[in-house]
């Protein structure tokens, strides 16, 4: 039963499910505590709504990233695009399952950070229209360790043998 | 670099004269008004010179103004016509201006009073409304009761209305009140999830009893009012009154919607009285005696024949001489041609102060490079491009709105480049779209390689124009270092750096190229490092000398994170080619055939457009953050005040001169 559960393509989806399923809670929190944000400063003023829409998109990338990340692993192990599942060794298949480590967790936590620094940057739109560009400067800064996350995820995989 | 130079204007010109003077001062539109508060506290000036002050003309057309703009608001949220996508300035010629507000002044101003009357029955129509509605709720457990309700006893009876909680025993209540109460007649009118509502009528001096029988219950007794008529019937005359204030609300929301016509008769009245407030608020910037007036403000040095001319008309004494040293001046950017456009990336971060240099002229050309590297996509740059260009053709824009476009233009062309090189065509849509539609094999190959196949080549090129970017940012300071004429600092701070980062560089990877590389890149780090650790803390004193150095060196660290900082060049190029390859993908799953060709092209359609929005966004939002903080960080501080001359800040309309036509 468990050697059934334990096998290479098991792990490589549970991988692919681990980086779109933390990203994308990820970016669900943050892009959600940044709408809550906006809404308030909409209420207040409905002409911020495009410049506040541009703030809250900001924390959704993770989401993304994790979706490509699951999406080239899929790929890899032939689910999309190919002549059905390769078959897997177990190595082959916890390779995967690590390589998809680093966007699921840092793109988990690294979008609810950036949801809150793009609340904050909603909250400075609010007083000061003509910041736009540094709120999101700041929701950027968070971004950057997400975009390494990826680029380490895309660099495990593309070199990883099967 | 391309920071205007300015100069510094002192005018002393008669009052009498001043308000012609001031309307062709904002038609120039060139010279910045220093505010002259604070002036006059000091004793020497008093009593003789003081500040005009104006504020009531200035809050009158204030009050005005907010008026006008409550009207328009109101016209335009019943105005049912087309509105443009991007609001611009309609461009008209000044003497056409002049004549068209004398002629229709009169007749708008009504229209406004008109607009705002309407919004103003609309706005306590509304109210009305909802205070009926709460009166209609208060009533209607009491629907059933068929008593008027200004009669409340009889010459020996009462009438008892209350509320229990919903949970009591109806049937057990009555029993009770009966019981001490034999001659009360008692009705249940109604219940909701909180409450029963009863009625009771007793004779009068049996009431007390009443009371003392109901409390047990908790029985809570209810007034209703003064009001006449059974419940019902107060419901319904209710009812009518708020379909009559429903009535007047849409004839009044019909009377705004028909102003629509005067809108932009209403909309030049504001601007006109925006530039009346201006001029107004711009007097109590400036000193007067009895009977002359002072100001001092800056212009830009291009502006000084213009300005020395209105001024030379008007036999005003002036004085322009070149600001101190160490003065603070406002600042305009200067640049030419396709740098203007970056303007905006400069002036977000901030202007740069008096004595930095304009970075724009320099961040341009790598903002082009990495805007394109990141969204790599041809296609995407394609439509890019021609949506910018479109727009920039079809609406006259102005200002930052307009270099914005500009900006974006030239960023679609670069992503063209980029996405020709790496071969990314709406990512792999055409060979999808061959295969599933055709079933034939059809690739797109890139011209330089696939970055999906290469990552390594393109993360090691990302970092190669990073530490580029990275060295233009230290040479800049070393550059300003040598202008103020420190060459010493710019050697130590920036040259042996160069030396370091370079020899460190030759010895780690220069070996592939040339194997005599490693050894000289070695001594280069060796002397660059030694270097460091023996200048870097000259300007401190004692210990710090020694620890200074090695503080210094230890800034190898930064120049480490930066330069991996470019790696997101290539994960965010990366992400818009995935995307785009699961969003074909996702496509071609339907299969071949007409509904799956159909399937495909939808599915292509609305996950481009995504897909372009959210790369977009993050190509821009990055290249800022490279901008701002790999680069800015070697060199930039900032912190300028923008130059705000005394124009025409108009909002609807563009006056236009017709310097020919009458003469000035």
């Amino acid at each position: 039963m468990v050697d059934s559960l334990l096998n290479g393509q098991v792990l490589a989806l549970a991988g692919a499910a681990i980086a779109a399923t933390l990203g994308g809670i990820g970016s669900a929190l943050g892009v959600g505590v940044a709408g809550q944000a906006a809404a308030g400063v909409v209420s207040e003023d409905p002409n911020k709504f495009g410049q506040v829409l541009l703030l809250q998109a900001l924390p959704g990338t993770q989401g993304i990233y994790g979706l490509l990340i699951a999406f080239i692993v899929m790929v890899k192990v032939g689910l999309l695009g190919g002549d059905g599942m390769l078959d897997l060794t177990v190595a082959q298949g916890a390779s995967i399952f690590a390589a998809s480590l680093p966007i699921g967790i840092v793109g988990l936590c690294s979008a609810i950070a950036q949801g809150k620094a793009a609340a904050a940057g909603v909250m400075l739109v609010g007083k000061r229209p003509s910041e736009l560009a540094k709120g999101m400067l700041f929701a950027a800064m968070v971004e950057t360790y997400a975009v390494l996350a990826l680029l380490v995820s895309f660099l495990m995989l593309n070199s990883l043998q099967l | 670099m391309a920071v205007t130079d300015m100069q510094k204007l002192t005018v002393i010109g008669l009052n009498s004269s001043r308000t012609p003077f001031l309307h062709e001062l904002m038609r120039l539109g060139v010279v910045e008004i220093n505010s002259q508060e604070g002036v006059v506290n000091d004793e020497e000036w008093m009593p003789d010179i003081f500040r005009t002050s104006n504020s009531a003309d200035v809050s009158r057309l204030e009050a005005d103004i907010a008026r006008v703009s409550v009207a328009l608001d109101a016209i335009n949220r019943y105005d049912t016509g087309k509105k443009p996508l991007i609001h611009t300035r309609k461009e008209i010629k000044r003497n056409v201006f002049v004549d068209h507000m004398n002629a229709t002044k009169t007749a708008t101003e009504m229209n406004v009073d008109h607009a705002v009357e309407s919004n103003k029955k609309i706005a306590d129509a509304r109210t009305e409304i909802n205070r009926l509605r709460t009166v209609i709720q208060g009533l209607q457990p009491w629907e059933t009761l068929d008593v008027p309700m200004e009669m409340t006893e009889t010459a020996h009876a009462c009438l008892v209305l209350g509320t229990v909680n919903a949970k009591t025993n109806g049937a057990q209540l009555q029993t009770d009140v009966l019981a001490a109460l034999p001659s009360a007649v008692i009705n249940e009118i109604g219940a909701d999830k909180q409450q029963k509502y009863f009625s009771f009528i007793c004779w009068k001096d049996e009431k007390d009893q009443l009371y003392e029988a109901l409390r047990p219950y908790g029985f809570v007794s209810v007034t209703l009012g003064e009001t006449k008529g059974t419940p019902a019937e107060l419901i319904q005359s209710y009812e009518e009154q708020i379909t009559a204030l429903e009535q007047e609300i849409q004839e009044e929301e019909q009377k705004l919607a028909a102003l629509s016509v005067a809108k932009q008769d209403i909309e030049y009245l504001y601007d006109s009285l925006c530039m009346r407030r201006d001029r107004a608020k711009v007097v109590g910037d400036m000193l007067s005696t009895e009977t002359v007036f002072y100001f001092d403000g800056w212009m830009p040095k291009w502006s000084r024949e213009k300005v020395e001319n209105l001024l030379k008309k008007y036999e005003f004494y002036y004085n322009i001489e070149e600001p101190d040293p160490d003065e603070e001046v406002p600042i305009l950017l200067h640049n030419n041609g396709v740098v203007t456009a970056f303007e905006g990336v400069t002036s977000m971060y901030s202007l740069p102060a008096r004595h930095d240099i304009d970075p724009t002229a320099i961040l341009a050309p790598f903002y082009f490079i990495f805007f394109g590297l990141m969204l790599s996509d041809a296609a995407y740059g394609i439509i890019l491009s021609v949506g910018c260009a479109i727009i920039l053709k079809k609406y006259k824009l102005e200002g930052t709105m307009y270099r914005m476009f500009k900006m974006f233009f030239y960023c679609g062309i670069s992503t063209f480049i980029w996405g020709a090189l790496f071969g990314g065509w709406f990512g792999d849509f055409f060979t999808v779209a061959a295969r599933t539609m055709f079933g034939v094999d059809f690739v797109i190959n890139p011209i330089w390689f696939n970055p999906l196949e290469e990552p390594m080549k393109l993360l090691i090129f990302s970092l190669i124009l990073g530490g580029i970017h990275i060295f233009v940012g230290m040479g800049v300071q070393a550059y300003m270092y040598i202008r103020d004429g420190h060459p010493l600092d710019a050697l130590f701070d920036i040259g042996l750096w160069y030396l370091l980062l370079i020899g460190l560089v030759m010895f780690g990877f220069g070996g592939s190229l040339m194997p005599s590389l490693v050894p000289v890149g070695k001594y280069m780090a060796i002397v660059g490092a030694v270097g460091i650790l023996i200048t870097g803390g000259r300007k401190k004193k004692g210990l710090g000398k020694i620890t200074g150095g090695l503080g210094s060196l230890y800034g190898i660290t930064s120049y480490l994170s930066d330069v991996l900082s470019y790696s997101r060049l290539l994960a965010l190029g990366l992400a818009t080619g995935v995307v785009a390859q699961v969003i074909n993908t996702l496509g071609s799953l339907a299969g071949g055939g007409i509904v799956g060709s159909i399937v495909l092209i939808v599915v292509f359609l609305a996950g481009t457009v995504f897909n372009i929005a959210i790369n977009a966004l993050g190509a821009f939002v990055h290249s800022c953050r490279l901008q701002y903080v790999e680069f800015f960080g070697k060199f930039y501080t900032g912190g300028g005040r923008e130059f705000r001359p005394f124009e025409r800040k108009t909002k609807y309309v563009k006056i236009l001169e017709e310097d020919v036509e009458d003469g000035r």
